[in-house]
């Protein structure tokens, strides 16, 4: 524990300690949840709208469910958004990135100026205009937000690339004639997949943030899935008499992405990296 | 700054400061003179030949048709009242309607309203054939005898008395505006004969409509001379200013707000039947839903009332099949199915059905009452082993995926259905008439009785109204018994004015509209 | 010389970029699943109006034809007709680029405003509490949705306190009774032209709120960058002999160390514009605002691709342009930029 604070700061090992509970929310979220059959959608219109209250601490929505309930089932999309986002990115950015390093000449031309078009779109706007042409979808929404998300990846792995093919190892082995899919898979990729990694762990809180943005506009995950962003846009019509209905699926967001940029923060100290906002 | 800058200022400030005088004159007044609508969208074309949409609100206080229809009420029956046309008749065919215009009455340009006016606009509506011009499909020649009888010839035997006083498309508008293009229209001009004429259009804000002088029709005492329609989408603001007095009609604020508003002595909340029908269609052409026990299997695990009192705070009414209350053909006795999950459970276990059937519901994006449904109706089904997928679409994607093929569209199409002009007719042939190609109707229902029933009900529509309904309903009944789609509540239209404003009704055939001309404050 | 070949290579990658941001607009566009025909067509058409509606779009039209023709639209800023509304797009965006434009500047304005000053005082306290509350804020600025802390602000500043509006742009007051004549389509500047006081005052409350929730993530990065590059000139050997002069800490700061902080400036320039023309979709729709980023939204629901597809032109346009400036600009300001 002392060693943890050393290495994160206090603000870094509180934040990775919401982040842990988060993650075990998500996974236990039946028996966490005070009515997890609301949590999953089942409707309660009895009690629709019901202020907080000691049955229902947060209140409840515009069908009588459980806030509390639903933003604890919010934690399941939300985080698989983020960690999904990510990895899809390292999926595409890390392989553009390794070939355009590795191989340089025309090949790191072409697909770096067609990673610079990716880029020139303002990010939201993108993402958008992919979700409003792929329609809403949980998997729609992630590819939507993904496709904005590698290109970041690509120019990281290529900048890691770029000072490891300079390495004498590498030349060695390029001379001793060993194929380039040889020197690939053993010299480039396991040296770069590890900066990439940290990165794209830094990242799913920005990602999850993008994520609901898209769902607050109506582009997320199909009802009666909980989901916070798109929790936000229904109760902002009654905001703000009923308030707590827009208020704390927001706060559930402010919080999440709130850990991951402090623990980010706190890692990035000691690492050195980039840091990137959503909207 | 130089010289001609200088007076261009001047001008300017000049002109602001009398607009500026002239509503301070209308607020000292005691603000009697303008009427203020909150209203929630946009009018996107004003063009009254092709308009079909909530530009309805600006073009019914502007231009008017030649008849208008008079909703049925507890106590009254339906009727169509004379507006341009003092009177009219049909020959014994149905297919020959003979209309006598009113005399006296002027466009806003300063010309008569003549026949020949009455033949243009209707000629130029069809010639261009957007918005709902289908209306006037059966009509072959339009003749004109007189300078104020007007002759329609059809080609099969239709109520052009209805036709004319449909919301959409029925305008006639001066002749001068004849050879103008929609363009023409849509910045700010107009043509018509009604009570107002449009003085200022800012596309996206507003649009400002001043009283027509020499209008033919009674103005009440006390009448507004301006009508304002402020475009606010943003119903708290809309809240806010109806509650300030900035406002004097709104609509489209959450039912869950109304209570509060209600209790509001500066308030009136109006809450009448609309003839927006939510409704879901279902795919007779995909198995289990071929089979008539399943659907009604569905039709009984509906949650009607829970759908009313969450979707609706208890405001919407149980639909009474396809045709809404107000509407001749309406059938107040319709057999309809109650909720009973248990004579659900043994309808499927009838026909066989093992739980864990899957079925896909799609419905518009943009309407919230359908979500509230689909949610609350797949509790229900899960409790009976059925699981149903809710795919919100964009509407024109829903369609497309409806029109194409039968066998791999969605199982359940849920929809709105308001008629273009009032008639059972409209619901009917269009949700469930058979079609060669699916166009509306997206269950893909096909039955030789009822499209007899409705084919015969149509023609005897102009000639004998009564017999026309009774085939109405019998197709109705027939649809209800195949349990051809559920029927699951009729919109509530509510419209909230401020108190001090007499001589308000909602009139369901104009989908909100407010006509100003018989309001005062 | 190597800072004119810099220059010029950027500017060919810009116009390669925005070929290539066209190319991936119509690819899009081709793969929405709805009929473009039918939304033109209006509410209810018929069969007939359909197929008439396909033929007036050229919707039967080979691809490479109809990516021909777009390419041409795009670039003549001929964007043609909105499907939904049939109206002039280049018309409804000469009304909305604007709006969008002007809180753009004024957020960015607003985030140098803040940062800057936070990110000096910050360094200034290093390690003290107004260092320690200014990263604390930053990082929280990161992380609160932008459509959050909008709704948030409009409680506590238009619902609470009452002393500012809403949302929309002008009140209502204004335009209706003596509406600003639209000459640059900026309400500030228009005000200004016409003399009008009253509302320059209206468009300017109007404008705070929304700004505001564009600036903080932006403000939090200018604080960041602001308070690093000081602490780092700080720690130089000039400062020190200023310091070892007796110049008083303020003087130092705002005459040695501040200057150099123009670097981090531009980035944050960069991003806030970049930020607010992105979170323009959130924001406007929260508070009304009659710009881009609404009009887009409202087309995205209708799938009006057309107008999706011009807004998107145009505002990563804006986006490519500012960026060609901003690192012109850098690189004039500190040279070794365009050798790198």
């Amino acid at each position: 524990m002392n060693r943890l604070v050393q290495r994160l700061g206090w603000p870094g090992t509180i934040a990775l300690g919401v982040v842990l509970v988060i993650v075990l929310v998500a996974v236990f979220a039946p028996w966490v949840a005070p009515y997890p059959q609301q949590g999953v959608g089942a409707p309660n219109v009895a009690a629709k709208l019901s202020s907080p209250s000691a049955q229902y601490w947060l209140g409840t929505d515009h069908l009588g469910r459980d806030m509390l309930s639903r933003i604890i089932y919010g934690t399941r999309v939300s985080l698989t958004n983020g960690v999904l986002i990510v990895t899809f990115s390292l999926l595409i950015g890390l392989p553009v990135g390794l070939a355009a390093g590795y191989f340089g000449g025309w090949i790191d031309e072409a697909l770096m100026r067609g990673t610079d078009i990716f880029l020139a779109f303002p990010a939201l706007l993108l993402a958008v205009l992919m979700a409003a042409a792929l329609g809403p979808g949980f998997l729609n929404s992630i590819i939507a937000v993904s496709v904005t998300w590698w290109p970041w990846y690509a120019r990281l792995a290529r900048s890691e690339v770029l000072v490891l093919r300079g390495q004498p190892y590498v030349e060695a082995a390029r001379l001793a004639g060993v194929s380039h899919a040889r020197i690939i898979a053993r010299h480039i990729l396991p040296a770069t997949a590890r900066p990439l990694t940290v990165q794209a762990a830094l990242d799913v809180g920005p990602a999850l943030l993008t994520a609901a943005a898209l769902s607050f506009l109506g582009l997320g995950v199909l009802p009666p899935t909980a989901d916070w962003g798109q929790m936000v846009d229904a109760g902002r019509k009654f905001f703000p008499a009923r308030w707590w209905y827009s208020a704390m699926p927001g706060l559930a967001i402010f919080i999440v992405a709130l850990a991951f940029s402090v623990l980010g923060d706190a890692l990035r100290d000691r690492k050195g990296g980039a840091s990137r906002g959503a909207a | 700054m130089n010289r001609r800058h200088f007076l261009q200022t001047a001008a300017l400030a000049a002109l602001a400061s009398a607009t500026t005088s002239r509503w301070n004159l209308a607020m000292a007044e005691g603000n009697g003179s303008i009427f203020t609508l909150a209203y929630p969208t946009s009018f996107p074309d004003l063009d009254p030949a092709t308009s079909f949409s909530n530009d309805g609100a600006v073009l019914a206080n502007v231009y008017e048709g030649l008849t208008r229809y008079i909703p049925a009420t507890e106590t009254t029956e339906a009727k169509i009242e004379p507006l341009l046309a003092t009177s009219w008749d049909v020959s014994e065919d149905g297919k020959t309607w003979t209309f006598h215009l009113r005399d006296g009455v002027k466009f806003h340009d300063g010309s008569p309203l003549t026949s020949e006016a009455v033949k243009g606009s209707i000629e130029r509506t069809k010639k261009i054939g957007g918005g709902a011009a289908f209306i006037w499909g059966s009509v072959s020649s339009i003749e004109t005898p007189d300078p104020l009888t007007v002759v329609f010839k059809l080609s099969d035997p239709q109520p052009v008395d209805l036709i004319a006083s449909a919301g959409f498309a029925a305008w006639i508008y001066a002749p001068s505006s004849h050879d103008k293009d929609n363009a023409w229209f849509n910045t700010g001009n107009d043509a018509g004969t009604g009570p107002f004429r449009i003085s200022r259009y800012e596309p996206g804000q507003r649009a400002v409509l001043d009283r027509a002088e020499a209008y033919w029709g009674k103005v009440p005492e006390g009448g507004f001379q301006t009508i304002s329609f402020e475009i606010i989408e943003d119903t708290t603001l809309a809240q806010n200013m109806i509650e300030s007095g900035q406002a004097d009609w709104t609509e489209s604020i959450p039912f869950e707000n109304l209570e509060a508003m209600k209790s509001n002595p500066d308030l009136r909340v109006v809450v009448n039947p609309s003839f927006e029908t939510l409704f879901g269609l279902y795919n007779v052409k995909r198995a289990p839903l071929d089979k008539v026990k399943v659907r009604q299997a569905l039709s009984l695990a509906f949650p009607y009332d829970d759908v009313i009192s969450a979707g609706t705070m208890g405001l919407g009414t149980r639909a009474k099949g396809v045709v809404p209350a107000g509407i001749w053909g309406h059938d107040a006795e319709a057999p309809i199915p109650q909720t009973d999950l248990k004579a659900a459970a043994a309808l499927l276990a009838e026909e066989g059905v093992e739980p864990g059937l899957e079925l896909v519901m799609t419905y518009s994006t943009t309407q919230a009452l359908s979500a509230v449904a689909g949610e609350l109706w797949k509790a229900n089904l899960e409790t009976l082993g059925i699981k149903l997928t809710l795919q919100p679409m964009a509407w024109e994607a829903q369609w497309q995926l409806g029109k194409s093929n039968p066998e791999a569209a969605q199982d359940i199409f849920v929809m709105f259905w308001w008629p273009t002009f009032v008639t059972p007719y409209d619901y009917l042939v269009s949700l469930f008439h058979s079609e060669e190609k699916p166009n509306f109707n997206l269950g893909y229902y096909s039955d030789p009785e009822v499209d007899a029933k409705i084919d015969e009900a149509a023609k005897l529509s102009g000639t004998d109204r009564p017999r026309a309904e009774k085939l109405f309903i019998e197709a109705q009944r027939k649809v209800i018994e195949d349990a051809a789609a559920v029927f699951m509540l009729d919109r509530p239209n509510v419209h909230i004015i401020r108190s001090d404003i007499k001589g308000y009704t909602d009139n369901p055939a104009y989908g909100h509209v407010t006509f100003v001309n018989e309001l005062s404050r | 010389m190597e800072l004119a070949r810099y220059i010029l290579r950027r500017m060919v990658l810009s116009a390669f970029v925005v070929l290539g941001v066209t190319f991936l607009v119509f690819i899009v566009a081709q793969v929405v699943p709805s009929d473009p025909a039918s939304l033109y067509a209006g509410p209810r058409p018929t069969a007939e109006q359909i197929e008439k509606a396909r033929q007036e779009l050229h919707l039967d039209a080979p691809l490479i034809e109809r990516f021909a023709g777009f390419a041409k639209a795009m670039a003549t800023g001929d964007f043609g007709v909105s499907y939904k509304s049939r109206r002039l797009i280049a018309e409804d965006l000469r009304a909305y680029l604007p709006a969008t434009l002007e809180l753009a500047v004024f957020s960015t304005g607003l985030a140098l405003l803040i940062g800057i000053p936070l990110g000096v005082l910050a360094a200034a306290r290093q390690g003290k509490w107004p260092d320690r509350l200014g990263s604390l804020s930053s990082i929280a600025a990161v992380a609160m949705p932008t459509f959050f802390l909008a709704m948030i602000l409009q409680l506590i500043f238009a619902q609470w306190l009452g002393f500012l509006p809403l949302s929309g742009r002008l009140s209502r007051e204004i335009s209706i009774t003596a509406p600003l004549q639209m000459v640059t389509g900026f309400n500030l500047f228009d005000a200004l032209l016409a003399g009008r006081l009253d509302a320059f005052g209206d468009a300017f409350r109007h404008l705070i709120l929304p700004a505001l929730t564009l600036a903080s993530y932006p403000a939090g990065v200018a604080m960041r960058l602001t308070r690093s590059a000081m602490i780092e000139i700080l720690e130089r050997r000039h400062v020190t002999a200023a310091r070892a002069l007796g110049l008083s800490e303020p003087r130092i700061l705002f005459s040695h160390a501040l200057p150099n902080a123009m670097g981090p400036a531009l980035t944050v320039i960069g991003l806030s514009f970049a930020y607010a023309l992105t979170g323009a979709v959130l924001v406007e729709i929260i508070f009304a605002w009659p710009g881009l980023g609404r009009y887009v939204s409202e087309a995205i629901l209708a799938k009006d691709f057309p107008v999706i597809a011009a807004v998107t032109m145009v505002v990563t346009i804006c986006y490519v342009v500012m960026n060609l400036f901003i690192d012109i600009a850098q690189a004039l300001v500190d040279p070794r930029v365009a050798l790198s």
